[in-house]
């Protein structure tokens, strides 16, 4: 459902919404089988950002990082504008 | 378009940072709610984030991306799930045209990074909780954790199983899992510092910890179980081979000392031991220093910098260099020496000494000196006391029991294959001649005086005769060792054979009777013998021959030698068979006592002998022409006595007379030539040539192979050499042609002097000649035979007499001269140059050469 963000795709004809769905589809697979923890809205979200040229690794950071944010937040709050 | 992708980049960012915060557990209490100023910093954060890295740190390939993650499932034991993964990345990766993704490699990538992140922040998480300000610090440094590090790391997930996860069974067996392979690793990882100590330890032959001997490969090497570099392990072989060299010296050197007193190994054996015993001392040493300073830190300027140990792998290649020079070079001798023994076995070192480098070159030196000690010390003491004190059999000269007579020539040997190559031929031929001579010198002449000899010899060459004088690079030393031995050891030899036992007199002697030079001996003895000899052999008594020869030697000069001389002349008969007159058996011997038989050995008295029964035989031809010569005298028979008979009868006998002259002439002039031939032209030149090299000889070798030559010339020339065989044949049959000519002779004369007897008788019957007076008499007391005949009839029977004797000295002179000529044209094929003046002698007027082409 979250397709419909991606704008280009809705002039798609009806193959090229399957090939993306089925592609989403097996991404999300690997992603479970990877244990990545991501949930399929994400993932597509990063696909997205993928297929525009963003480089993985900083993707990947900011997963990371917006993640384990959360964590650091009860002990120390003010430390985190530093990074 | 740029603008607008940017803005789509910028919306989806948001969007993340949305689903991301609303996803966090932590703050699910509060909505996302995008004004908050915390929502703002995240996502100026992740915008900071994305614009740091703009470039991947990974090549492109999304293939190789997606088979390293599947390779790490499959490492974590998630053999199914690896699986199933590479099934959906193909699929994944088959899916093209419009609608699929573009960046397929970005996204398995992305997945990779997030999975592996998302499991670090796990482990991270507990950390943090327990440890909250090293979590950090291990995370980052996670990545290029090694060793210590790593195991750190792999303690925590043992006790992130046990808090977290301990209820999940899935989790349970990977963890479990985990921590076996971490158990592995920490096993099988090995720092330098413990190899470093295995290889010392395996230079030692000893089975360290990882390095172990393997007996397939025959060398230490690491076992397999052991993850190291490919390198460190090929290093660790190389290091190791000094090692497998050291066990193979070791194995020898005990192996040899093991055996000993059963096994022959030789002193030279066990001074090679001993040699490399001590070079592995060194080694010993060197390793010792080595394993002391393997545990010591470098020393460097600057504290902060950790330094590794003293030693490490590659320090230890550099310090064992030298080391494994020598040690290859002694399992190279080890190899080499394992069959060889003695003297063999220092020449087969001496050709490795040969070697340009110093190093090696000093080694083997002070190795060989080491090996070639108990040899040098076989030489001296062989040299200067003639003692052979070789029980393992290792020395270049190998003595054997043998007789006196024998000791000389058989008693000691040069053994060629226990020659070490730095003692030359020559050399080796003089050490064995010295130590043969002192042993001659005490065994066959009982003499003391050669130890004065070695003394002198021994002071004059530098060395005192103390042991262990000489070594192994001295050869010049001992050179002037053994030549000053020899030369005084030699001289006092021929001295006391010359002066003590009277050498040159004896030959002399051995000149005089055996070859027939004292003249007047010879003809006594050969008129008194004559008579004896003529009887079959078997009659004969050798008592009464020795009689004989005493007498002839008192009734000539030789009753002036020398009495111990005389005493050594014998009488001996040879073995005779049926019909051997005594002159076939016949012979004079001469006894040659200790020391002398190693000259004149039985061999040498053998061919004495055969020139002793030639010249004898020559001697009794010319004593029998003689013997025809004194009682055919012209003046003796041509008298007037014949003048009754009738002139045919006269002329009969004058004319068989004259046949009988000539031929008797004939004869002469060969016998007496030949006689003269063998006494000045071989004999005498022979001897002067003896005489003279026996001033010069220096030893006992030469003496006998003065003797020898002097010996062999006369048979050579005297045509009693193999080659001359058929020479020699025709020269006996023309001897025995002589000595029937003889008989004949003594017919012929005997039967003259019957008819001069029986024609005196009826003329003048007191006739003074006692001989025809008593034949006269033994004829007239049987009633006559040629008187009562008549003349007529005596006539008769002188004529038929002489008719026959002329036939028969007819036949024999044609003989004869048949027998010459083959004698003489056989003589110029006869290769001995002296032969050519026996030639020219007998045939001085070119008689026979004229007569032989008209034949």
């Amino acid at each position: 459902m979250y397709l419909a963000t991606r704008s280009p795709l809705l002039n798609m004809d009806a193959d090229a919404a399957k090939i993306a769905r089925e592609s989403l589809e097996l991404a999300f697979q690997m992603s479970n089988i990877l244990d990545t923890g991501l949930d399929r809205h994400t993932l597509s979200i990063l696909i997205a950002l993928c297929d525009l040229g963003l480089n993985p690794e900083a993707l990947a950071a900011v997963v990371k990082e917006l993640r384990r944010e959360v964590v650091p937040v009860p002990p120390s709050d003010a430390a985190r504008p530093v990074l | 378009m740029e603008e607008e992708d940017q803005q789509k980049v910028a919306d989806l960012i948001k969007e993340l940072v949305i689903r991301l915060r609303s996803q966090n557990p932590n703050s699910e209490s509060h909505p996302p709610t995008p004004n908050t100023p915390e929502f703002q910093s995240s996502l100026r954060y992740a915008f900071r984030l994305i614009s740091s890295r703009l470039n991947p740190s990974v090549a492109p390939d999304a293939a190789a991306i997606a088979e390293s993650t599947k390779r790490r499932l499959a490492t974590q034991g998630k053999s199914s799930q690896a699986l199933t993964f590479a099934d959906l990345y193909t699929k994944f990766a088959s899916k093209t045209g419009p609608g699929s993704v573009n960046n397929k490699w970005a996204v398995v990538y992305l997945l990779k990074i997030i999975s592996e992140d998302r499991k670090n922040g796990k482990t991270q998480l507990d950390s943090s909780v327990l440890l909250p300000n090293l979590g950090f610090n291990d995370a980052e440094s996670g990545k290029e954790s090694r060793v210590l590090v790593g195991r750190g790391n792999k303690e925590k997930g043992w006790n992130n199983g046990v808090l977290l996860v301990s209820k999940d069974p899935e989790n349970l067996r990977e963890i479990a899992f985990r921590e076996y392979v971490n158990l592995i690793k920490e096993e099988n990882e090995v720092s330098e510092e413990v190899l470093v100590r295995d290889v010392l330890y395996a230079c030692q032959g000893i089975d360290g910890k990882y390095v172990k001997f393997d007996s397939s490969a025959d060398g230490y090497a690491l076992s397999d179980l052991i993850k190291v570099p490919r390198a460190t392990r090929i290093m660790v072989r190389k290091l190791c081979e000094l090692g497998w060299l050291f066990r193979k010296v070791k194995g020898y050197i005990s192996e040899s000392m093991d055996g000993f007193p059963s096994e022959d190994v030789g002193t030279v054996g066990q001074a090679f031991c001993a040699a490399l015993q001590d070079e592995l001392s060194d080694y010993y040493k060197l390793l010792a220093v080595l394993e002391a300073q393997s545990m010591n830190p470098i020393p460097l300027v600057s504290e902060t910098a950790s330094s590794g140990n003293y030693l490490s792998l590659r320090r230890l290649s550099v310090w064992f260099a030298e080391p494994m020079v020598k040690m290859r070079l002694m399992a190279v001798l080890v190899d080499k020496c394992r069959v060889l023994r003695g003297g063999a076995m220092a020449g087969a070192i001496h050709l490795h000494a040969q070697h340009g480098d110093p190093l090696v070159h000093e080694f083997m030196g002070r190795l060989l000196r080491r090996v070639c000690s108990p040899l040098f010390e076989m030489v001296r003491s062989w040299v200067l006391e003639g003692e052979l004190d070789d029980v393992f059999a290792e020395f270049f000269v190998v003595g054997q029991p043998v007789k006196a007579e024998s000791l000389w020539r058989e008693g000691y040997m040069l053994h060629a294959g226990m020659l070490p190559s730095f003692i030359s031929q020559s050399l080796a031929q003089r050490i064995l001649r010295t130590g043969k001579s002192i042993n001659f010198l005490r065994v066959c002449c009982e003499d003391r005086g050669w130890a004065d000899a070695a003394t002198e010899a021994a002071a004059a060459a530098g060395t005192t005769t103390r042991r262990w004088g000489l070594g192994y690079g001295e050869s010049d030393a001992l050179e002037s060792l053994v030549d000053g031995a020899a030369k005084r050891v030699d001289k006092h030899l021929l001295d006391v054979i010359y002066n003590q036992y009277k050498f040159k007199e004896h030959c002399l002697a051995i000149k005089r009777y055996l070859l027939l030079g004292q003249g007047d001996f010879v003809q006594y003895l050969m008129d008194i013998v004559g008579p004896e000899l003529s009887e079959p052999a078997n009659t004969i008594s050798s008592f009464q021959l020795a009689g004989l020869l005493e007498t002839a030697i008192r009734a000539s000069n030789a009753q002036y030698d020398d009495r111990d001389i005389l005493d050594r002349l014998k009488v001996k008969m040879m073995p005779h068979g049926t019909g051997d007159r005594g002159w076939d058996v016949f012979s004079l011997e001469y006894d040659a006592r200790v020391p002398l038989d190693t000259v004149f050995t039985e061999s040498v008295m053998t061919k004495y002998l055969r020139i002793f029964n030639f010249l004898w035989k020559l001697r009794r031809v010319e004593h029998a022409l003689i013997g025809i010569w004194k009682t055919m005298k012209p003046n003796c028979i041509t008298s007037r006595s014949f003048m009754k008979l009738p002139h045919a009868v006269k002329l009969q006998l004058l004319s068989t007379l004259r046949r009988c002259q000539v031929l008797w002439d004939e004869m002469n002039h060969f016998v007496s030539n030949l006689q003269y031939y063998i006494m000045f032209e071989v004999l005498e030149v022979s001897w002067s040539h003896f005489l003279d090299e026996m001033e010069v000889a220096k030893d006992l070798d030469d003496l006998l192979a003065a003797h020898e030559k002097y010996l062999h010339s006369i048979v050579e020339k005297s045509l009693l050499g193999e080659r001359s065989q058929t020479l020699y044949n025709s020269l006996f049959a023309l001897f025995d042609l002589i000595l029937k000519f003889r008989s004949h002779a003594d017919r012929l004369s005997e039967g003259i002097n019957e008819l001069q007897a029986r024609t005196m008788e009826s003329s003048l019957p007191s006739r003074d000649k006692s001989k025809t007076k008593k034949r006269s008499n033994d004829r007239s007391s049987e009633p006559g035979s040629w008187i009562s005949e008549g003349r007529k009839a005596l006539t008769q029977r002188a004529g038929e007499f002489l008719r026959n004797m002329g036939q028969d000295l007819d036949t024999l002179s044609k003989e004869y001269s048949s027998l010459l000529e083959d004698f003489i044209s056989k003589l110029p094929m006869q290769q001995h140059v002296d032969l050519k003046f026996l030639l020219f002698r007998l045939d001085f007027t070119e008689f026979y050469s004229q007569l032989r082409p008209s034949t």
